[in-house]
């Protein structure tokens, strides 16, 4: 048994030099090994015993191969299109030149920009997006979170056939429902969000008091990037690596930037609408100050309000859910953003506190405009969400439709990686917050990981799992993540298409419900989702760590006639 | 590969299989007596409750069972369960046992020990008796405990 401590005990210094490197700011370029634009160790340290020289069993992809990066036009700041009913907008996927960190490299952007354009549509309006593929890789847009129609839901193999390099098509973008929602890439997500395919669709509410009054709104697209001292680290061309975690990057990104920053006066209240679009990563978001933490109240979640909005010490947000907090800045002062998360050392057995700022509010002692102090500190109910959800009440308490079990089959790896993956379970831990392990998720590809949703009843796993639910039905699904396999993890399932409550959690009833279409699963978890089968066609439900999705981790099913 | 294959098997079946529930154990001083702790994740709009600064938070429950009248045991009148960090810079009441009854609390600590002790009264707001019970959650199995003043039978270090 001492053998096989030695080596995690002399891994221990360069661990420790690493999380405090990660996730103490922005001091990263010293641990990012030097690298030739292939695959390599992102970090500068040994790797494991048994593991030097090891390579993800997969062909490096760098996006634009063969095109000179001087001849890509640089990625523009994200602009706003402002879209009537029944309009079309032209949005293509094109190559760009991104600076970040100091690195300049080749990305992705829709229509130039990173991130993609903002859009902004009423309550029920239509949209025609004719969207051209000019990257080097097959594409679709999906609408995320919006209850469209199914041909223009994006799903390649689904709904429709990727849209190929050169080739276009032409998206029906209905939105029925108020909020933030966004739209990206669904063929590779895995190398299309950290390179820039997302963009964000603000849908403004027929009601004019759907929000409370703020000085200001702000849409804030949050993300990471992993980067080498050139670029991004290479993805996979046959399959996705980082195929563990997901790729959890190591500079954060606020709008596609690593830096961020807003102006308000002192007594302000900000609205924010904030997306998660990174790949794997989980943030814990606040606005720090040596003057205290600025109160935030929560409004919405992906779908919709809450039924009653409620003072949080924090925003914690998965891959691609969104949330509507609204922030007030009481005092003149640097207010700044920051991700504050307790990471894991398996290997010490440590947790270390890890606090990352990526923005800052600068607040002078001027007000703008209106006092909206009184509107903040009042907690406001939804009485229109509450008599809608007088007709899914019925529903709550009864036994599960369906019950799906969320595990993994990891095959294949070095037999160093499965014994280091044993230290790692030696404690499940309900998120992980960042990537204690990068060497052994950078080698871990979609074909020795199999990420699996099975369904509890017949066993059948991912895209065999065929449920057929009758349009109108009110579909009661049990999520269970099952904590006893060599790598458990959290999972933000996301469901295409439709709408869901999340009941309970661990048997503890939810007693503030808002709609919804990504739910983060922890480690060990229980979720009873109901969801609301209103719109018909073959969608998907699938985990949102673009990693696991590549990795099997998606099932579809049928909304039709009874 | 079959080598392998059996090697996964086991490293797995060692590892803790709930992250929601962890066992107290006899320190040696009552026989027959155990207790259980429920960790749920606290409420919270998000799904997972987190502290500002990124701890979890969860609603523990501890149910015992086994444990003599304390008067057997000297000059005891009530058992108590405490919380505290694994070096112990950090000890709190939970509260008192009371027969068939569980005990409630909440915690963001990251790692923590739970014990339960004998004491002269149910209103002791400091650990004075001897530990009869103790368990650690499962974030702490991550780190050795041979050495901790909980987990030996003699007096108690503060």
């Amino acid at each position: 048994m001492l053998a096989v401590l030695v080596p995690f005990v002399s891994r221990a210094a360069p661990l420790l030099a690493q999380h405090a490197a990660m996730h103490g700011g922005s001091r990263v370029d010293s641990l990012i090994a030097p690298s030739a634009r292939s695959i390599v160790p992102m970090i500068e340290r040994p790797m494991i015993p048994g593991l030097v020289g090891a390579r993800p069993a997969i062909t490096p992809f760098v996006a634009g191969v063969g095109v000179p990066l001087a001849s890509l036009a640089a990625a523009r700041p994200r602009r706003v299109i402002d879209a009537a009913d029944g309009d079309t907008v032209d949005l293509d996927a094109r190559l760009v030149r991104r600076s970040v960190a100091g690195r300049v490299f080749t990305a992705y952007a829709f229509d130039g920009g990173v991130t993609g354009p903002l859009i902004r549509m009423r309550q029920g309006a239509t949209l025609f997006v004719r969207f051209s593929n000019h990257i080097d890789l097959p594409s679709t847009i999906h609408w995320h979170g919006v209850r469209l129609d199914n041909a223009s839901d994006g799903a390649p193999g689904l709904t429709q056939a990727a849209v190929a390099p050169g080739a276009s098509v032409v998206y029906k973008v209905h939105a029925p429902d108020a909020g933030i929602f966004w739209y990206h890439d669904h063929v590779r997500e895995d190398v299309a969000l950290p390179l820039g395919l997302a963009g964000n669709l603000r849908v403004e509410s027929a009601r004019a008091d759907y929000y409370s009054g703020a000085n200001a709104e702000e849409v804030l697209m949050i993300g990471d990037i992993l980067l080498d001292a050139h670029g991004p680290i290479a993805f996979g061309t046959e399959a996705a690596n980082f195929a563990l975690m997901g790729r959890v990057g190591n500079v954060l990104l606020v709008n596609g930037a690593p830096s961020w920053e807003l102006r308000a006066g002192a007594g302000d209240v900000i609205r924010f609408l904030i997306t998660n679009a990174s790949s794997a990563r989980t943030f814990n978001l606040s606005f720090i100050s040596r003057m205290g933490d600025a109160p935030i109240k929560l409004v919405a979640a992906d779908v919709g309000r809450f039924e009653r909005e409620v003072m949080v010490p924090s925003v914690v947000i998965g891959p691609a859910q969104r949330y509507v907090a609204e922030v007030r800045f009481p005092r003149a002062g640097d207010y700044y953003l920051a991700n504050r998360v307790q990471a894991v050392d398996h290997f010490l057995g440590e947790f270390i506190a890890a606090t990352d700022t990526v923005g800052r509010v600068r607040v002078s002692t001027r007000r703008r405009g209106i006092d909206h102090g009184a509107a903040f500190r009042t907690l406001r109910s939804d009485s229109a969400l509450e008599t809608e959800l007088a007709r899914f009440r019925p529903h709550f308490d009864r036994a599960p439709d369906h019950e799906l079990a969320l595990t993994t089959e990891i095959a294949g790896l070095p037999i160093p990686v499965m014994q280091f993956l044993s230290i790692d379970t030696a404690f499940r831990a309900p998120i992980e917050w960042t990537d204690g392990m990068s060497d052994m998720n950078w080698l871990a590809t979609t074909r020795e990981v199999r990420w699996i949703l099975r369904d509890q009843a017949t066993g059948e796993e991912n895209m065999d799992i065929q449920w057929r639910i009758g349009r109108g039905d009110v579909v009661k699904i049990r999520l269970f993540n099952d904590p006893r396999s060599l790598h458990p993890m959290s999972h933000p399932i996301h469901i295409h298409g439709q709408r869901f409550l999340v009941l309970a959690r661990d048997g503890v009833r939810n007693d503030n419900l808002a709609w919804k279409d990504t739910e983060i699963v922890p480690v060990g978890s229980t979720v009873d989702i109901l969801v609301d089968a209103s719109n018909p066609g073959r969608w998907m439900l699938h985990c949102h760590i673009a990693e696991h999705l590549q990795a099997g981790m998606m099932m579809p099913f049928t909304v039709g006639a009874r | 590969m079959r080598l392998r294959a059996a090697l996964v098997a086991a490293l797995v079946v060692a590892a803790p299989s709930d992250p929601h529930r962890f066992a107290l154990t006899s320190t040696g001083r009552v026989k027959g007596a155990s207790g259980v702790v429920r960790l749920v994740p606290a409420s919270s709009p998000f799904g997972v409750a987190v502290t500002a600064d990124g701890h979890t938070t969860y609603d523990l429950t501890l149910t015992v069972a086994g444990l003599p009248d304390p008067p057997s045991l000297g000059a005891f009148t009530a058992y108590i369960a405490w919380i505290a960090t694994p070096d112990l810079g950090s000890v709190e009441r939970l509260g008192a046992i009371a027969q068939g009854r569980p005990v409630a609390g909440r915690t963001s600590w990251n790692k923590f020990v739970i014990v339960v002790t004998a004491e002269a009264s149910t209103r002791a707001e400091k650990r004075r008796g001897p530990s009869l019970l103790v368990g650690r959650s499962p974030s702490a199995t991550m780190q050795s405990f041979a050495d901790h003043p909980f987990y030996n039978t003699g007096a108690p270090p503060f």
